[in-house]
């Protein structure tokens, strides 16, 4: 799916991202952790070629991402609430996105269907501009913007960190159901180390920049991670 | 806590604030312009009496100027409505803090009442009262005018406040105001009172009895105390900011067929209609088509055809340069999102041009009308018309592509210059002053129609190659886009 070689963005002579080799495959939920600084969300926006890499390219399915667009119709993303348009109501967003990926009215209403418990009665129906929702509901709004592309990529920045304790717990079921029925390739960063050893299949630990852990997920990872940030 | 930190505080986020970081030959230039501004309105406050007495030999221009004051007051009321903030998000880091109410309600009043359109009206009132008033009617009649002036002012201010503060509905305040004065100058018309008169009458008495301007201040402390005792009760970071739950979801199912490019004019369309700042531009982009009523009779007349031609691109194609100077900054709070979205970038850049199209071909069609005023107007609108598609939306798009800057649309657009930069100014001067020079020697040396036909023909060969253009154009857009895209994230 994605495969990176020889990675390299640095601010004012200081790596921000550094990554060697990675491989990523289809169906893998990717865990990203680090501390703040770690160079995760540096990561992400060149994932989307939001920034330019200093040396190295990232290759989606074999295509660079800088030079072409066709990752595009495949990888759905949602970091801030710059992935937004804030003066737009949920709906009209949806039917945005949708558009944009040749996908009528009612196949959106249709895919909204099932995440209505997701949506907790909180999102639809409101008659408010999403930049008047709160930033736990501005998640859930770019959460299933993205879904709604129906990706093969999926990348969410610390989707935890800004969701109640249900809408965590359905997101972790979510993505695992999504990964194994779908073969999505999901790429999640958290502070939460709890969730994201139990939902990620893979866990990539960073510092500095660099990918300094690539280990399997479950209550061994957990262990692992626990030592690590311990220690400090 | 003293107002003095407060005020201190306010102070460093202007210079500080991410778009105050221009350059220093850009912040010269824009306080230079304020300078000249200032010095304009002081000059005319100077010369007033003389130009009166020119204009209407015989009459007193003090009874003149008097008598439009009342005016004055009441277009002010509408205007501070559209061009006042309210400061009140700026105490939202206090609220918190071991900071009495009374402070924080003395500096919510101090920040609001530093305005421009505060001090503007002093800078007519003052020189007029030194050069006319205080000659013929004595030192203290002079400075009881002046005091009146003031509390009046500060009368407007806060009654603009406070309305703003009840968030009473917009338009509604609007069109009472509105029809307060034509009620009053439909009353004028029909000789039942005279408002000029009466507005006269009122300020000559007050020349006659300077007391009575303790009147105006009385008036003046009612609205601050009335203000005041609002905004104490009120003191809530929620009640303070009006939220707007108003909600038009207006759906543009014209554009449904044009498929993803009407999809993303119609997203544009709701960005302009939801957001204050586009909002105004396109705002000020319909007055510049009135332009022609004040400025075409007298260039037809001397048959100055350049000049003509000068107004003719600004009333056919103000909105490119207007609202096209922050094409994509206006997106810029979800630029991120847009260049993930799966949505092609030559495909983005048509629609950018295909909105330019169909909103200067609407100004280019209202502003047939002028040919009324003569025929020849006609060829030079169709011209500058012509013009502004084919080649000013080009350049437009070329230059929005060097503009980095994050732009809030939340703030009003008049004399706003964050955003702007020596860019900015550049294109401004390259999109009006290119073509008229190019049509002023054609007029010159070749005559009215070959300049005509010149400029006609250079935008028909611009919008016949629209297409080779707007490749070149996603690919300098596509140059230059991380670095459009790491400005927009630096706000």
């Amino acid at each position: 799916m994605i495969t990176i070689n020889q990675l390299k963005k640095s601010y004012k002579g200081i790596a921000v991202v550094d990554i060697d080799h990675l491989e990523i495959h289809p169906g893998e939920i990717i865990g990203l952790v680090g501390n703040n600084g770690a160079g995760k969300t540096t990561f992400f926006r060149l994932l989307l070629d939001l920034i330019r890499s200093n040396e190295g390219e990232i290759w989606s399915k074999g295509n660079p991402v800088t030079t072409t667009e066709a990752w595009k119709s495949y990888t759905a993303a949602y970091i801030d609430e710059g992935f937004l348009i804030d003066y737009l109501t949920p709906e009209e967003y949806f039917y945005f996105v949708g558009k944009l990926n040749q996908l009528s009215k009612a196949d959106v209403d249709d895919f909204l269907q099932q995440y209505l418990p997701f949506f907790d009665d909180a999102i639809l129906d409101k008659k408010k501009f999403i930049r008047d929702y709160s930033k736990g509901n501005q998640f859930k709004i770019g959460i299933i913007a993205a879904l709604l592309t129906r990706p093969e990529l999926l990348i969410l920045d610390e989707p935890f960190a800004n969701l109640d304790p249900t809408t965590q717990l359905r997101l972790v079921d979510m993505i695992k159901t999504l990964a194994t029925d779908h073969r999505m390739c999901i790429i999640v960063s958290s502070h939460d180390i709890n969730h994201v050893s139990e939902v990620s299949s893979r866990i990539l630990l960073m510092e500095r920049g660099k990918i300094i852990k690539d280990i399997a997920g479950g209550d061994t990872a957990y262990e692992a991670l626990v030592d690590y940030f311990k220690v400090k | 806590m003293r107002l003095s930190v407060f005020l201190s505080h306010q102070w460093l986020s202007f210079w500080r604030g991410r778009n105050a970081n221009k350059s220093l030959a850009l912040q010269i230039i824009i306080g230079f312009f304020y300078l000249l501004i200032f010095l304009e309105i002081a000059g005319l406050g100077i010369a007033l009496p003389f130009f009166i007495k020119e204009l209407l030999p015989g009459k007193d221009p003090i009874v003149v100027f008097t008598s439009y004051i009342i005016y004055y007051y009441l277009l002010g009321l509408l205007a501070r409505f559209q061009l006042q903030e309210l400061p009140s998000l700026s105490i939202q880091p206090y609220l918190a803090q071991n900071i009495s109410r009374n402070t924080m309600l003395r500096f919510l009043h101090v920040r609001s009442l530093v305005h421009v359109i505060n001090f503007l009206p002093l800078f007519v009132f003052v020189p007029f009262t030194l050069v006319i008033i205080a000659p013929t009617y004595g030192a203290l009649s002079a400075t009881c005018f002046l005091i009146l002036q003031l509390a009046l002012v500060i009368n407007n201010h806060f009654i603009t406040m406070f309305i703003k503060r009840k968030s009473v509905n917009n338009s509604w305040y609007f069109i009472t105001v509105l029809l307060l004065i034509a009620g009053l100058k439909g009353l004028d018309y029909l000789g039942v009172l005279s408002f000029e008169q009466t507005s006269s009458y009122i300020f000559m008495l007050v020349l006659k009895y300077p007391m009575l301007c303790l009147l105006g201040v009385a008036m003046a402390v009612i609205t601050f105390l009335v203000n005041n005792r609002y905004l104490r009760n009120h003191l809530y970071l929620e009640e303070l900011v009006n939220e707007k739950k108003l909600n038009i979801s207006k759906h543009y199912s014209l554009l449904d067929k044009y498929g993803e490019i009407g999809e993303i004019i119609s997203l544009e369309l709701k960005l302009i209609f939801r957001n204050k700042r586009p909002r105004s531009t396109v705002i000020i982009s319909g007055v510049i088509l009135l332009y022609g009523l004040f400025f075409y009779p007298q260039y037809l007349k001397s048959e100055n055809f350049t000049m003509l031609f000068l107004f003719a691109l600004l009333v056919t194609g103000i909105f490119i340069t207007n609202y096209g100077q922050f094409l994509f900054s206006w997106q810029s709070g979800h630029f991120d999102g847009l260049m993930s979205y799966h949505l092609n970038m030559k495909q983005y850049i048509r629609a950018k041009f295909s909105l330019f199209v169909v909103v200067c071909s609407l100004q280019f069609l209202l502003s047939t009308f002028y040919v009324l005023m003569g025929w020849r107007i006609f060829p030079i609108q169709l011209a500058a018309f012509l013009y502004s598609i084919g080649v000013n939306t080009f350049v437009t798009i070329y230059a929005a592509t060097f503009n980095y800057k994050y732009l809030n649309l939340t703030k009003s657009a008049s004399m706003n210059f964050q955003g702007i930069g020596a860019v900015q100014w550049l294109q401004s001067l390259l999109v009006a002053f290119g073509p008229v020079l190019v049509f002023y020697l054609l007029n010159r040396f070749a005559g009215y129609w070959v300049a005509v036909g010149t400029i006609s023909l250079i935008g028909i060969a611009g919008l016949a190659f629209n297409r080779m253009l707007i490749n070149w154009l996603a690919g300098q857009f596509h140059f230059r886009k991380h670095k459009i895209l790491e400005g927009f994230r630096a706000r």
